[in-house]
């Protein structure tokens, strides 16, 4: 493989590219109207514009990006995350036109992008899924039996649902009945149908999930775990690995459930099996994410692999060059997403221009970043800035790191999830390891902060009025 | 000693207290600062530096002698703005509702007397009920002295008033005589004649801001340059309208500093309509050459066929004279001309350069015009224009016809630079009028004389609505490409910076006023 | 006479600070413009990184957050008081795009009534459907965006009449 394509944008585009560099592959960017300033067009060795700023419009558009990859003779094309990279027609798209796709073959990704085939494949391979009915109800004496074997607290969901709406979910077999008739109703107003599932309810789950990595030749290991709990809007701000909660014991046999997801659908090149943990460490599969993951780094700093690497690797036919016992795992790492989020004002988008923007650097910190001083934040694309990563020989040690770092990442022009972080850093929750996904919720306001900024606010005003009284006094003559 | 410093703490207490506390909430009810509060407001924070804060009247009639305030109504002194000198007065209607005693017109022309020798403006902010009538004749004396001194004063330093409050009687003309008055909407008004007075003498009703209010004067009479809507805009207003004057007529305006880098506009090329009755809106034209956002408009809703006012170009100020199609299709009648003469002036006296936008079919006919004058206030505009020294430059959008064609800035008449678009037409009148007379005979005697006519007419519009007969004569220095104008004009008030003109020895030209 | 101020702090904290409290900050200048504070035994760094004295408005980083600081006189507090701000005065009589976006919906027609808060139209940034809502009861005069336009920020969205 001589030269790669990268069919993505910002930070994991040069990410991508770095490793290619690495190992003497040239690298195309495509890039949109909008992104001819973006770093990863000029990182690049040739950049090809594909169209609108609109992703529908260019970084969407796969048979254009094929003609590309092909006017080039460019031999791989890497998808990143997001846009093509869970595409399975696009994987043939590529197949088809003797490009390899660095990723997995487009049958996994198709078994793993529908639930229900997922569940499917998966059955025969002793994987443990959350318990529950397979297929919806509306009997309600049969239901509450199949609520009493799967054991209390149970959520029942309606089978056309959305939106919470037919959702409950039902602490103790007392309630049942009357719970089911609202969640019935519920559905049926809303949907017209008022079949339901039930299936158990995982009180304080934490999000684990496990990086997979797999050959053509039929060895698949595993990377340990990420801890992605820390979420907001569903959607994961802080990761870390290893988890402060799994045993070796729980760590391997998730492990192995994981390779065991992979062998399933056949897997080939980088996965994630994602798992929910319960309060009482039992763990359930709940879907395999068919790419490499927005917070790999922090698997490949523990066990000082590249993973692009490996995924190029693969994709040439080579053989892994790692068996599961050589994998270890080094120290602890620690990711958080910097988003251009308010976190004053529910997490929403922060738009304009990075007035000021400056990386920290040094020991124990790596910064996955698409974005200079200067750039507008673009409307079109995933708000997400850079990648601020720490680690060191503990926890502890990239926490401390992990502040220090963002008190030294500058951004004027924006908001950003940076404070958050910081609170997260030093919630006592966060520091003790004993948090779930419901972190969030159960700890963080807007107030939280505000708090926080209050004194230095107070400070920074002491300081004005000092200043201001001082200038008053000094004599000023006309021009 | 600390005794003695206390002794005059107290008594500068007091003169800040003005007319007392009761007074001062008064006046805040009445939706108005206080002279005090106003100059404060104004000036650069903590640059006010009071002269005769400790002034009394000298009054002994009708008991006078037992009510007296320090500063006697009136707060002057000098500070900075923009860390630029400026003196300032403000009456203090706290203080015998600002009315104007000898001891009072003294503090404001000793100030007046320090703005001329030193050569910086002189802002004055009104708020007087009239004279002090309990002084007589020596309230009008110190209403002459301060006339007299606006005229000394007028062409050397810019002199500025702010109505903010009552302006009645002899009052009023101490504003007229400055360069600009300002009024701020509900709360000023301006008249020689009182309602009440006018009841007696015409039996007319009328209510004060009707008479002499701020929209009266900034529509109907165009006494009032501007209007604003409160105090601290009508400040905010003289503030910015100083940022393009110079401290005096022997200095420019400072250039502020610009980055230079967006001087193609392409937005000029589509203002001009196709058709050449279509009216369009001049200030489009203006914001496409301009500094952004930098047009200070003058007399914006007095007599629009014509807009005159202040703006930047490349940090340059300039004033800007430029007729406007949107109304009355851009004539020159009576009010127009007048309007644009005495800012041509203005701009003359204090170095601002011109630019004129041009878009006129000629001045206005009927018997109104030629009754009220429009021959001598039109030719008020053809000598401010032809006088002026300071550098000229015009731009012919579309029509220059007739004698307004020389009268607005024409190269005859010593503009320095003369630009057309490619869309002018320069010519004696329309040419549907030019063929009628021109070819009066063959029209009639045509079988179809409104073909005729129509051929006609082409064969003139042909001829000359276009720049180029005028640029072969040299009448037209160039003609440009809309979207160039920027550029052009930012080069060409830059080549003529250095500009001087010796004119004749005279006492003063005679303006047919 | 001492003063006293209001002072505002990054739109979102007012503080009532007087001539006295500021000299009981515990400061010390490091440099020209660089400060450490001693605030209830906890140690601060302090940087003077604007200064607007005639707009009375500074820009202090503390421990690297930036902090924009209004302070307002007497005077300032009366003209607020009174009314005066500047612009305050004029009604809303458009709508412009509070940030650059996508014209997801337009909910109105020209010449609709409209309530306050009455939904005008979704804008879409980063993949967030903003609802902009009216901020006035009136008649919509003009529409100047039609539905998957890109516009940018402060663009003229609608009129009111």
């Amino acid at each position: 493989m001589k030269k790669i394509l990268v069919a993505n944008r910002g930070e994991i585009a040069i990410r991508v590219m770095r490793t290619a560099k690495k190992m003497g592959i040239k690298t195309v960017a495509v890039y949109s109207t909008i992104d001819r300033h973006s770093p990863h067009v000029k990182y690049a060795d040739e950049a090809v514009l594909i169209g609108e700023a609109p992703s529908s419009l260019s970084y969407l558009l796969g048979e254009k990006i094929i003609e590309v990859a092909k006017s080039l003779n460019v031999d791989g094309i890497h998808p990143g995350y997001g846009f093509l990279s869970e595409n399975a027609d696009f994987a043939e798209l590529c197949e088809a036109n003797n490009i390899a796709f660095i990723g997995p073959k487009s049958h996994a990704i198709r078994i793993m992008g529908s639930k229900l085939a997922a569940k499917e494949a998966v059955k025969a391979y002793d994987i443990p899924m959350v318990p529950g009915t397979d297929e919806a109800i509306t009997d309600i004496p049969e239901a509450k039996k199949i609520a009493e074997t799967i054991g209390f607290p149970i959520l029942i969901k309606a089978s056309a649902g959305g939106g919470g709406k037919g959702m409950r979910i039902v602490e103790k077999v007392s309630e049942f009945e009357s719970q089911m008739n609202r969640a019935i109703s519920e559905a049926v107003n809303a949907f017209g149908d008022g079949s339901v599932f039930i299936e158990k309810y995982v009180t304080s789950p934490r999000h684990i999930e496990i990086q997979v990595m797999a050959d053509t030749h039929g060895n698949i290991i595993h990377l340990f775990e990420r801890e992605c709990s820390i979420q907001r809007r569903h959607q994961k701000v802080v990761e870390e690995a290893p988890s402060t909660v799994l045993t070796p014991e729980l760590r391997a046999q998730m492990g192995e459930a994981a390779v065991r997801v992979a062998k399933a659908c056949d897997y080939v090149g980088a996965g994630t099996v994602e798992f929910l943990l319960d309060d009482a460490h039992n763990f359930f599969f709940l879907e395999m994410n068919t790419r490499l993951q927005v917070e790999h780094p922090v698997s490949e700093i523990i066990t000082n692999t590249d993973l692009v690497e490996l995924q190029i690797r693969v994709a040439r036919g080579e053989v892994l060059p790692y068996t599961q016992d050589d994998i270890k795992i080094h120290g602890h790492a620690l990711e958080l997403r910097v988003y251009a989020e308010d976190p004053l004002n529910d997490f929403l988008p922060s738009v304009g221009t990075l007035e000021t923007y400056k990386l920290p650097e040094g020991k124990g910190i790596r910064v996955d970043n698409g974005f200079e001083e200067g750039m507008e934040i673009p409307i079109y694309y995933d708000p997400m800035i850079s990648k601020l990563i720490t680690y060191g020989n503990t926890r502890d040690e990239a926490i401390s790191l992990m502040l220090k770092a963002i008190d030294n990442y500058h951004i004027e022009g924006i908001q950003t999830t940076l404070p958050f972080g910081t609170y997260v850093c030093e919630h006592d929750a966060f520091r003790s390891g004993n948090f779930d996904t419901h972190f969030v919720k159960r700890y963080y306001a807007p107030e939280n902060l505000i708090d926080q900024q209050k004194t230095e606010a107070k400070i920074a005003a002491l300081i004005a009025v000092q200043c201001y009284l001082e200038e008053q006094k000094l004599l000023r003559l006309p021009n | 000693m600390d005794s003695k410093i206390k002794n005059l703490n107290e008594k500068l207490q007091q003169a800040y207290l003005g007319g007392g506390q009761v007074r001062i909430d008064k006046q805040h009810q009445k939706k108005k600062l206080t002279a005090r509060e106003r100059v404060m407001y104004f000036l650069d924070d903590h640059s006010f530096e009071e002269i005769g804060a400790l002034v009394t009247h000298r009054t002994k009639d009708f008991g006078m002698e037992n009510q007296k305030f320090y500063g006697d109504g009136v707060v002057t002194g000098y500070g900075t703005v923009d860390g630029r000198l400026v003196y300032i007065f403000a009456q203090d209607f706290t203080v015998f509702g600002g009315s104007l005693s000898e001891t009072h017109a003294e503090k404001i022309c000793k100030i007046m007397d320090l703005a001329v020798k030193v050569g910086a403006p002189l802002v004055g902010l009104n708020d007087s009920g009239g004279a002090r009538i309990q002084e007589g004749v020596r309230s009008l004396g110190g209403y002459a002295d301060i006339f007299y001194r606006n005229v000394q004063a007028s062409g050397v330093i810019p002199q500025i008033s702010a109505i903010m409050g009552p302006c009645a009687g002899g009052a009023v003309y101490s504003p007229a005589m400055t360069d600009f008055t300002i009024m701020v909407e509900d709360t000023s008004y301006m008249f020689v004649t009182g309602p009440n007075v006018v009841k007696t003498v015409t039996n007319e009703e009328v209510s004060s801001e009707e008479l002499g209010g701020a929209s009266t004067h900034s529509t109907k009479s165009g006494v009032a340059h501007k209007t604003s809507p409160n105090d601290v805009e009508c400040l905010e207003d003289v503030k910015s309208l100083l940022s393009y004057l110079p401290q005096n007529n022997t200095k420019a305006p400072d250039l502020l500093p610009y980055e230079l880098g967006d001087e193609i506009r392409d937005s000029l090329s589509s203002i001009v309509p196709d058709n050449a009755n279509k009216p369009y809106d001049m200030h489009k034209v203006i914001k496409g050459i301009i500094d952004e956002d930098s047009f200070y408009e003058i007399h914006k809703d007095h007599a629009e066929n014509i807009i005159v006012g202040f703006a930047r170009l490349g940090g340059r100020s300039i004033g800007i004279i430029a007729n406007q199609p949107m109304f009355l299709a851009g004539v020159l009648d009576v009010n127009s001309s007048k309007k644009a003469a005495r800012f041509v002036r203005f701009c003359d006296c204090f170095n601002i350069p011109l630019l004129v936008l041009e878009d006129v079919p000629g001045f206005l006919p009927g018997t109104d015009q030629e009754w009220n004058g429009i021959i001598v206030h039109g030719a008020k505009l053809l000598y401010a224009f032809s006088e002026a020294t300071v550098p000229r430059v015009t731009v012919i959008t579309r029509k220059a016809y007739g004698g307004a064609y020389d009268v607005m800035n024409s190269k005859h008449i010593g503009s320095d630079m003369n630009f057309a678009w490619p869309s002018a037409e320069i010519a004696v009148m329309g040419a549907k009028g030019a063929a009628e007379i021109i070819f009066k005979k063959e029209i009639n005697s045509a079988e179809d004389k409104d073909a005729k006519w129509k051929e006609k007419e082409a064969e003139y519009a042909e001829l000359f609505a276009n720049p180029y007969s005028a640029a072969e004569r040299g009448f037209i220095d160039e003609v440009i490409l809309p979207k160039n104008t920027r550029r052009k004009l930012i080069k060409a008030f830059s080549m003529l910076e250095d500009k001087e003109v010796d004119r004749p020895k005279r006492k003063h030209g005679n303006i047919p006023l | 006479m001492s003063q006293s101020f209001k002072v505002n702090v990054n739109k979102s904290f007012d503080f009532d600070i007087s001539e006295t409290d500021s000299s009981q900050l515990n400061s010390i200048k490091t440099s020209d413009n660089e400060y450490h504070v001693l605030h209830e035994n906890s140690s601060y760094k302090a940087e003077m990184t604007l200064s607007n004295f005639n707009k009375k408005l500074f820009q202090v980083k503390v421990n690297n957050n930036t902090y924009n600081v209004n302070i307002y006189n007497e005077l300032d507090i009366l003209i607020k008081e009174m009314g005066f701000e500047i612009g305050s005065a004029k009604i809303v009589n458009d709508v412009k795009a509070p940030m650059p976006g996508l014209i997801l919906e337009i909910n109105v027609k020209v010449g609709q009534d409209v309530k306050e808060n009455d939904t005008l139209l979704i804008l879409e940034a980063m993949k967030m459907e903003n609802v902009l809502t009216s901020p006035r009861a009136g008649v919509i005069k003009s529409i100047s965006v039609e539905k998957g336009d890109a516009v940018d920020k402060n663009q003229l969205l609608i009129e009111f009449h």
